[in-house]
């Protein structure tokens, strides 16, 4: 095993950053996601509730949990880092008594069990067994001995945590119901109805009903949270903003999303600057250009880009399509449709080895679902486009290349 | 490395016959372009000229250099089909970017690919090793599968903007979501979004779909930035290519040898017949790689006594390239076997693809030869050996899998050869008994 002297760091840069030089740099860096602010924009009234939750817990001494849902990107995990940030701020101005933070992530372990090694680690440093560790902390947390302070757990990706005994969750929900345990307990997941659909009884009834939901953002929310980062920067179009905001919002309401198209629409305008002028405003079209690389599908340009023969290919599996009236071809049949399409095409006939291996590209891309080689010719073709996105591709102007 | 020797060396009486002196400097200086052709073809390394991607080498090549030098974090997907230059764009962007001495000292690689690390246990072992982590004493990683993961995030949550930033190429990206919970995936995306060492994660593929794959938790970190390799050139462009692949630039040899050679390969170009073999390769298939394929054939069939190529190399390449494996097959089984098959096709038509048996083969072989031929009839253990060969063959196929305890004769088939190649192949066989060419084109209904 690893020895414990070993201190994990990532060797160091040999000269320093450069700092950002030009407005939009600077703007790229505050719309990096990793930029969180000290207070997140429209997530006030949940930073209340959690903050309010876990204070009073602390104040009284006592334990509990709290079940915290929402869909990826509308800011759980940042908000409980707010709520840590701001309660250790409150034990610094001296209106709180001391607790401990310790977070696990259900994505970052190996298997569940060692969220319990995870645990110990941060509680004690000792490093154990995942069974040695949930005894020892079983022991910790179930006898009476001078309690010094409480202990804040975030449990982020609950859902990862589950086993098929759930003995991992259920012990979770169940220390901070110990009376000396004097643990709180933040679990943070996707699905709102995850107690009910996995756990046992006897494991949700222990999570309890102090439950919250993180509604995904609507576009005002999206708006502010980029107009709040672009303060005292004059680097974008306000309906450029708005653009991206509303596209985002229909889509899915993620932050992380919205972000990431407006610091690629940065680097688009300055792309797109006829020189290095340092005053460039991102105007809508550069959004525009951002939001098509981002949500639309390359589908048409691939097949446009196709060879002759595979074009042909897909006109022939169409044609088989509209003979039979189903929606799935064997390959010996999608052959014979080829010969004659190339007779009409007056294009030379391929091989059957040929049109096999250019069955087996357009399954590599995915634009067929194509069975395995071996069937041979009863490999059974399916498209993974709609009929009308090959139709529409290959309008006459554009069937064949010069 | 050499794949093909120099082939067709001239034997003793052949070389009496060439009236032509051969210079033994120009042979070596053949060997040499050869060497460098090979090369260029097989090991593929840098193209001489890449063609048609400067867009997206542009945005590439500024998304790795903004992370290398101002330490931004980022994630890009590069997908195109198979063949069409991804991982051949990225080496040339490294290469490009580490002759920059503060680039070059402040960016570190980490390759993985998804047919090597096939879970996330050795691709974190992989990432270690590779890193030089402190848990690593030359090629060996201490420690288990979770503690080497615990470690790995340890280090990059330590790192800050001072620390160097990691390049992260993960070639067959969708190898990769197909790991238990993507927790490698998840992870890279992760640091990639926070305040941690600063990373760019370059994932390389050929499924347009491979977003779909993506569990929600992983794609809400994705940054979506898609990079396509389409090869969207025309006729023109490709020739183009195909030249620029055969001229040497560089200066192995003398350059005597090397500027008729260039001369020759333009010939080549205007070249009526070498236009139509392109034309044909192109209506097929437009990658580099087939590509290579043909000019490494052209290629290797160059010795001293054929010095530079010609339009024939490049119509008998283009032959080697397309021939159909299954017409070469028939063309190597015996008259009886032939028979059998014929026997098929024509139970293939009546009864609609239905599957056959040996019994209904048979008979169908044993009308024929007992009405209507002069061929001997064999007996029946002799057919089913046949049948078996054609089996083994994988020209016949059992439609109900081999673990089925039904007697071998009553075993349900189907053909698996089209009746065009068939009647190919008839054309073609050596000596094909004139009864049977005339059974096979009678049609039975």
């Amino acid at each position: 095993s690893t020895a414990s002297e070993v201190t994990p760091h990532i060797p160091g840069r040999s000269r320093p950053l450069m700092s950002p030089s030009s407005v939009l740099e600077e703007a790229r860096a505050r719309l990096h996601v990793s930029a969180v602010p000290d207070s997140l924009p429209c997530r006030e009234k949940e930073f209340e509730d959690i903050f309010s939750f876990v204070e009073s817990k602390i104040l009284d001494g006592t334990g509990g949990c709290m079940y915290i849902s929402g869909v990826p990107g509308t800011g759980k995990t940042a908000t409980v880092h707010e709520v840590i940030r701001a309660l250790n701020k409150a034990y610094e101005d001296g209106e709180l008594s001391q607790f401990k933070y310790i977070s696990i992530n259900g994505m970052r372990l190996t298997e569940p069990r060692q969220a319990y090694v995870q645990i110990l680690k941060q509680l004690t440093g000792q490093k154990a067994t995942p069974d040695h560790a949930a005894d020892l902390l079983n022991k910790k947390f179930t006898t009476p001995g001078p309690r010094k302070e409480t202990i804040v757990m975030l449990a982020d990706e609950l859902d990862l945590l589950w086993t098929r005994k759930q003995d991992v969750m259920y012990n979770l929900f169940d220390w901070p119901s110990q009376r000396h345990a004097r643990l709180v307990v933040l679990a943070v997941a996707n699905t709102m109805d995850l107690p009910e659909r996995i756990m046992m009884k006897r494991v949700a009834s222990r999570i309890g009903l102090t439950r919250m939901t993180f509604q995904p953002y609507t576009f005002k929310q999206l708006q502010e949270i980029v107009v709040s980062r672009m303060k005292g920067l004059k680097a974008f179009d306000s309906d450029a903003i708005q653009l991206a905001a509303r596209k985002v919002a229909a889509v899915s309401g993620d932050a992380r999303r919205a972000l990431d198209i407006c610091r690629r629409s940065t680097e688009i305008a300055e792309n797109r600057s006829p020189s290095k002028k340092t005053n460039i405003l991102v105007g809508m079209s550069h959004v525009d250009a951002a939001l098509q690389e981002m949500f639309s599908s390359p589908k048409i340009v691939t097949i446009r880009g196709l060879s002759n023969q595979e074009k042909l290919f897909l006109r022939a599996i169409v044609a088989e399509f509209t003979r039979s009236g189903l929606e799935e071809a064997e390959f010996s049949r999608i052959y014979t449709q080829h010969i004659s399409l190339c007779r009409f095409e007056g294009l030379t006939p391929p091989t059957t080895s040929q049109l096999a291996s250019i069955c087996s590209r357009l399954g590599s891309i995915r634009l067929l679902l194509v069975e395995h080689g071996r069937h041979d010719l009863q490999m059974r073709v399916r498209l993974n486009i709609s009929q009308d996105d090959i139709l529409f591709a290959l309008k006459k102007k554009q069937m064949f290349d010069e | 490395m050499f794949l093909v020797g120099i082939q067709g060396v001239p034997s003793v009486e052949e070389k009496s016959k060439t009236t032509k002196e051969v210079d033994p400097g120009e042979i070596t200086s053949l060997q040499n372009v050869q060497d460098e052709l090979r090369l260029r073809f097989c090991q593929n390394p840098l193209s001489p000229a890449l063609y048609g991607y400067e867009k997206e080498r542009r945005q590439l090549f500024d998304l790795i250099k903004r992370t290398a030098s101002t330490g931004e974090s980022n994630s890009v997907l590069v997908i195109g089909p198979r063949g069409s230059g991804k991982t051949m764009t990225l080496n040339s962007i490294y290469n490009e970017l580490i002759e920059d001495d503060n680039i070059r000292e402040n960016l570190l690689q980490v390759k993985l690919n998804g047919l090597l690390q096939t879970d996330d246990k050795i691709a974190l072992k992989e990432i270690t090793r590779q890193l030089q982590l402190e848990n690593t004493l030359g090629d060996k990683v201490f420690g288990s599968f979770a503690e080497t993961l615990q470690f790995l995030l340890d280090a990059l949550k330590c790192g800050s903007q001072s620390s160097k930033p990691i390049l992260f190429i993960l070639e067959e990206f969708d190898m990769f979501a197909h790991y238990k919970n993507q927790t490698l995936l998840y992870n890279l995306f992760d640091i990639a979004q926070s305040d941690q060492a600063p990373i760019c994660v370059v994932g390389v593929t050929c499924r347009l779909d491979v977003i779909e794959l993506l569990e929600k938790r992983v794609k809400s970190r994705f940054s979506h930035r898609q990079v396509y390799f389409l090869n969207n050139y025309n006729f023109e462009n490709y020739c183009n290519i195909c030249m620029s692949y055969l001229r040497i630039e560089s200066k192995p040899v003398s350059s005597d040898f090397i500027k008729e050679w260039n001369k020759q390969v333009e010939k080549l170009s205007k070249d009526g017949t070498v236009r139509d073999v392109l034309q044909q390769q192109f209506n097929f298939n437009k990658d580099i790689r087939a590509l290579h394929h043909i000019l490494m054939y052209v290629v290797c069939q160059l010795n001293e006594t054929h010095t530079f190529p010609t339009p024939s190399d490049f119509v008998e390449a283009m032959k080697v390239t397309t021939t159909d494996s299954k017409s070469a097959m028939l063309h190597g089984i015996s008259i009886l076997e032939l028979c059998l098959i014929i026997a098929m096709k024509h139970l293939t038509d009546i009864y609609d693809g239905e599957p056959f048996n040996f019994e209904m083969v048979y008979s169908e072989y044993a009308k024929f030869a007992q009405k209507r031929s002069s061929m001997q009839m064999y007996e029946k253990a002799v057919v089913l050996k046949a049948f078996e060969h054609l089996l083994a063959l994988e020209l016949v196929k059992s439609t109900d899998g081999s673990g089925t305890r039904i007697q071998k004769e009553y075993r349900l088939m189907s053909l698996l050869i089209h009746p065009s190649q068939i009647t190919d192949a008839l054309q073609k066989y050596p000596q094909c008994p004139t009864e049977v060419k005339q059974w096979a084109s009678t049609s039975v209904i």
